[in-house]
């Protein structure tokens, strides 16, 4: 017979061999790469110059100074908060509808998800040719409508626009699956007691159906504004962040130093403003989220 | 009074039934123009207004694609990535995922919570060291190079969609296996295993899909045509024949963007339920 120290020992032992070569995948790849470019941040790194001097702050002194970062900044708030709203309440919508009994309702669902499951990469090079502004499909709405033809990339407004429009198609289906899950959590009973109390329709969404679901709106709030934050490929197909700089993002500009302008060192820098945005989305957020659990 | 409540019934079913159909299209509409365009007939790409119904298909554009690029390569590429490392991050996945649901071990949580938190790490904010490290150990332009960095995007939400299908299965099973004297590796295969069979079936279909999807790894780490894959054939079909740096193909990137999305959309078309509950049970449980 084994004693209990002995076994506990064993089953400790193995649950550690068995978590080891996710811990070290991930440790290798992801935490290892993250921890050293923190460090290139502090240096001058070029491949081309085949330079690697230690500069201190300089990079992140070049940051405040760079017109380009401001640019990035900007767009990325405006990007970040108008496609996460409207990523919420699309997906608040078209949850409700998902969720009524109709004929066909499991085909519309299936429908919904079609743009989560195509690359991003596919939509955003797609969508340059659907806001072409001679043969776009966007245009040729508009011109039936109104007899004008908007140039949606070249001007600053309208690229943003764009650009967002582009990503609120993509990912509104992520969240509506999320928000039907959590309507059908809600017990029927709820509803019934709020009709007995006299409130119907929008009212018993209002009491009853939103506070419920507050929590779960409000983390998914802080996953699709980090997610926000971090998107590449859609404005790397689309607009090349331009015109201009008026649809950069971070992780575009990152490529850009690192891999255009092969400038490791400043690229890194960049890299590291990119974390601590996403990482204060994620405190703000998660502060946010313990205050509505209160609350419920 | 009788006919009067009808009439408001019909008019909310009416405006419901507009309501779905309007979804529908918009859905639908630009999927369905990118059809369009990849087998409009050459000269019949740019017409104003457009023709939303077309007179006649044509394949040429697929025929121009296929013989100027190596499709069928990085086809085969994108399914081997894509497939090899589901299968590699589903075997990782299920062993830490056994453990932290079953043993319970000092450091669990932590695991859990470094998971979770590594998979936070933007990719932006790793690629420039590991640029480095892949041209320093030779990994560059090779797929198992790729594959490491492919698996490891996967690794923490299997993990986590693995561990809460886990916590809904009932212990007794293996308990009753482990009092028979059956070793660990005989009792994960053939007890655990085929109960949390849908959530691995689960994992794979949307490990897939996010596996054939990836564009930002393979633009950095894949450069050579033997390891390319086919999200990177859209621009490359853009310039097929261009004249100049503007002169775009929107037909040819068309058709290598139903080619990307034809497997994904029958994966999605077919499996609706079970990619629905996988996404929600990482968010749920």
């Amino acid at each position: 017979m084994f004693g209990q120290q002995n076994l506990s020992t064993r089953r400790i032992l193995l649950a550690w061999l068995l978590v080891t070569p996710v811990v070290l995948w991930r440790l290798l790849t992801s935490v290892y790469p993250f921890l050293r470019t923190f460090y290139i941040s502090f240096f001058d790194n070029s491949p081309v110059r085949r330079t690697f001097d230690f500069v201190g702050l300089d990079n992140y002194i070049a940051l405040t100074r760079d017109s380009n970062v401001d640019a990035t900044l900007t767009f990325t708030l405006f990007f970040t908060v108008t496609s996460v709203v409207l990523q919420v309440v699309f997906g608040l919508a078209i949850a409700e509808l998902l969720n009524q009994r109709f004929r066909m309702r499991n085909l519309t669902r299936a429908v919904n998800l079609l743009p989560w499951a195509m690359a991003p990469i596919v939509i955003a090079t797609a969508a340059r040719w659907i806001f072409h502004q001679d043969y776009g499909l966007i245009n040729d709405i508009i011109w039936r409508l109104s007899g004008e033809r908007p140039l949606w990339l070249v001007n600053f407004t309208t690229a943003r626009f764009a650009v967002t429009i582009t990503d609120v198609w993509k990912n509104t289906a992520f969240l509506s699956v999320i928000f039907l899950s959590g309507l059908q959590g809600i017990p029927l009973e709820l509803y019934e007691a709020a009709k007995i109390d006299g409130a119907d329709g929008v009212r018993s969404y209002w009491y009853v159906t939103l506070p419920l679901l507050m929590p779960l709106i409000i983390s998914m709030i802080i996953f699709t504004a980090i997610f926000r934050v971090l998107s590449f490929e859609i404005v790397y197909a689309l607009t090349n962040g331009g015109p201009g700089t008026a649809t950069s993002l971070l992780s575009y500009l990152v490529y850009l130093e690192g891999f255009r302008v092969l400038n490791f060192g400043y690229a890194s820098a960049i890299a590291m403003l990119l974390f601590f945005i996403v990482l204060l989305v994620g405190v703000l957020g998660y502060g946010f989220l313990r205050r509505a659990w209160e609350r419920l | 009074m009788n006919t009067q409540l009808n009439f408001k019934r019909g008019i909310r079913t009416t405006l419901f039934i507009l309501v779905v159909i309007l979804f529908l299209t918009v859905v639908l509409l630009p999927i369905y123009y990118i059809f369009l365009t990849a087998f409009a007939p050459s000269g019949k790409l740019f017409t104003v207004p457009l023709t939303y119904v077309p007179r006649s298909l044509a394949v040429a554009r697929f025929q121009d694609i296929f013989g100027a690029l190596p499709i069928a390569r990085y086809m085969l590429n994108s399914t081997m990535l894509a497939t090899l490392s589901t299968v590699l991050a589903l075997t990782v996945s299920l062993l830490a995922a056994y453990a932290i649901a079953r043993l319970d071990f000092p450091g669990a949580n932590l695991v859990m919570i470094g998971l979770l938190a590594s998979s936070m790490l933007p990719g932006t904010a790793t690629v420039i060291p590991l640029f480095q490290m892949f041209q320093t150990l030779n990994l560059m332009d090779t797929l198992h190079g790729l594959l490491i960095l492919y698996g490891s995007a996967l690794l923490p939400i299997t993990t986590w969609v693995l561990v809460s299908f886990l916590r809904q299965v009932p212990v007794e099973i293996e308990d009753a296996a482990k009092v028979d004297g059956a070793s660990f590796f005989p009792l994960l295969w053939r007890i655990v295993l085929p109960v949390i069979r849908p959530g691995i079936a689960t994992m794979f279909l949307i490990n897939f899909i996010i596996g054939w999807n990836e564009f930002f790894t393979p633009l950095i780490f894949a450069r050579g045509a033997g390891v390319k894959v086919i999200t990177m054939a859209l621009s490359e079909a853009q310039v097929i024949g261009a004249r100049s740096e503007f002169d775009v193909s929107w037909g040819n990137m068309s058709a290598v963007a139903i080619l990307t999305t034809i497997p994904v959309f029958i994966i999605t078309l077919i499996f609706q339920r079970q990619i629905v509950e996988g996404i929600t049970s990482g968010v749920f449980k």
